[in-house]
């Protein structure tokens, strides 16, 4: 059990770790894509640490059929977002292509400093 | 150890001036759904769910595609 | 005018921030609200109502008038919306209409007085003027999303005698899904879906199912909105028939909601004229 708890809050750390990247990417980053690219998948992979952290807490309780259907609805919740967070990225980048933002680069940075 | 209300109370409070403070109305109507996600937070803290869920459909969810419709009609310069 | 409603502003702020030690703390089980009415709604909403979410009871049975008049207000809200900003005026800018060949995916611009293609037409879709992204993944990904969010909704509704839920957020999630097909497709499309008709008449008939059903408790000759009244019509006995007029409520503010949701947002993100949406 204790082998289970320690897991458990190693994917805590790495979830909450992967997020601190991901804010951190938000304010170091020079442009919106960059921005955009840290933010969405940082956020992915700590949404996975987290759920399954969660996950195995339920099923280290709970070990009978509510907890393994509790672990199910966790489980549809991880799928949903693996579908709609990376589309909403590309509608958020695409949306910033067609308003003209220009992807950064060193020749950029020297003109416009 | 900080309770988690006065942490998310504080950053409601932060949430609310931003949205008064910000020049362009488009930006404050995504810091008011934050807002709002911020409120449904709270609620669900207090243990309220049913009202956790109805903020985080009816605020965060629906008024915001509202405010940005209507920003998007209209102009996104504040006058004042 | 800023610095009075700003000092209006703090004055009714620090008037309430100086009476609020007059509350009762949170969860205070001496307070008011905790001895007299909490307590009966506690110890007698399942006997009453069969129903476990004693929020949903107090919602729809007990503080039914609230309900009632809330999906009064709701309705209301669209009506201001539609007589406010519907208007009839086509005023395209600048007369021309955009086009789409969808078996390529070119957008073609025909010029005021051009000859249009059938409405009808397989191979040309009609599309906004100020943008709409020829976007297959968001259009997929939204085409695949909404009957599971569709179907969460119903489950939120059909469910919500038992975990958090009822009609208000059944209807707000179902009224998204129209809103999401606005968004990723476009203003027609979901038009075709749901008419702007459709809207207002689901919005009525959606109060009306609320009140009609305590117009009913009160032509059986009990109090209006009295459910127990209707155990005969419903084929069980009283604590059912409120069971089941809750449930019947809720479809009511359910419809209400999700229509009113659908019509405004067709007449806020189109300035009424509901030919373009964002």
């Amino acid at each position: 059990m204790i082998i289970f708890d320690i897991f458990i809050a190693l994917l805590l750390a790495a979830g909450c770790v992967f997020l601190l990247g991901g804010a951190l990417g938000i304010l170091r980053m020079p442009d919106f894509y960059t921005r955009l690219h840290g933010a969405s998948l940082l956020d992915t992979i700590a949404l996975v640490c987290l759920l399954s952290a969660s996950i195995l807490y339920v099923l280290t309780r709970h070990p009978d059929v509510n907890g393994l259907i509790t672990s199910l609805k966790i489980i549809l919740i991880a799928v949903f977002v693996f579908i709609t967070s990376p589309t909403a990225t590309h509608a958020i980048a695409d949306a910033g292509r067609r308003a003209g933002l220009k992807p950064w680069t060193r020749q950029n940075e020297e003109e416009s400093p | 150890m900080i309770p988690v209300d006065i942490i998310v109370l504080t950053l409601i409070i932060i949430c609310a001036l931003g949205a008064l403070a910000a020049k362009d109305l488009m930006v404050a109507a995504i810091v008011i759904g934050a807002y709002s996600f911020l409120i449904c937070l709270l609620l669900a803290v207090m243990g309220a769910v049913d009202v956790a869920f109805t903020e985080a459909t009816v605020g965060a969810g629906v008024s915001t595609v509202f405010f940005v419709a209507t920003v998007f009609q209209t102009t996104r310069r504040t006058k004042d | 005018m800023k610095k009075l409603a700003l000092i209006l502003c703090l004055f009714a702020g620090g008037l309430l921030l100086m009476n609020a030690h007059y509350l009762p703390m949170w969860g205070d089980p001496a307070s008011p609200a905790s001895t007299h009415v909490s307590p009966y709604f506690i110890e007698n909403a399942y006997e009453h109502t069969k129903t476990p979410n004693m929020v949903a009871v107090v919602l729809a049975d007990y503080r039914s008038y609230d309900t009632m008049f809330e999906a009064a207000v709701v309705l209301a809200a669209g009506f201001a919306c539609f007589f406010l900003l519907r208007s009839r005026a086509r005023g395209k800018k600048g007369g021309h209409h955009y086009y789409r060949h969808i078996p390529t995916g070119v957008t073609i611009k025909i010029e005021e007085g051009g000859k249009l293609p059938a409405e009808n037409s397989k191979v040309f879709r009609s599309i906004d003027a100020l943008w709409t992204p020829y976007d297959p993944i968001i259009q997929t990904t939204c085409r695949c999303l909404i009957p599971f969010l569709q179907i969460y909704s119903l489950y939120v509704l059909a469910h919500g005698h038992y975990s958090p839920g009822g009609g208000f957020q059944a209807g707000v999630v179902l009224g998204a899904t129209i809103i999401l097909l606005a968004i990723s497709h476009n203003l027609k499309t979901s038009l075709k879906r749901m008419s702007e008709r459709t809207a207002a008449l689901w919005s009525i008939i959606g109060v009306f199912i609320f009140a009609g059903t305590g117009l009913l408790c009160l032509l059986l000759g009990m109090d209006y909105l009295n459910y127990e009244v209707l155990a005969p019509l419903l084929l069980s006995d009283e604590a059912m028939a409120r069971s089941h007029s809750i449930l019947i409520v809720e479809v009511g503010v359910t419809m209400a909601v999700m229509a009113v949701m659908v019509w405004i947002y067709y007449n806020l993100s189109s300035a009424g004229q509901q030919d373009e949406g964002l």
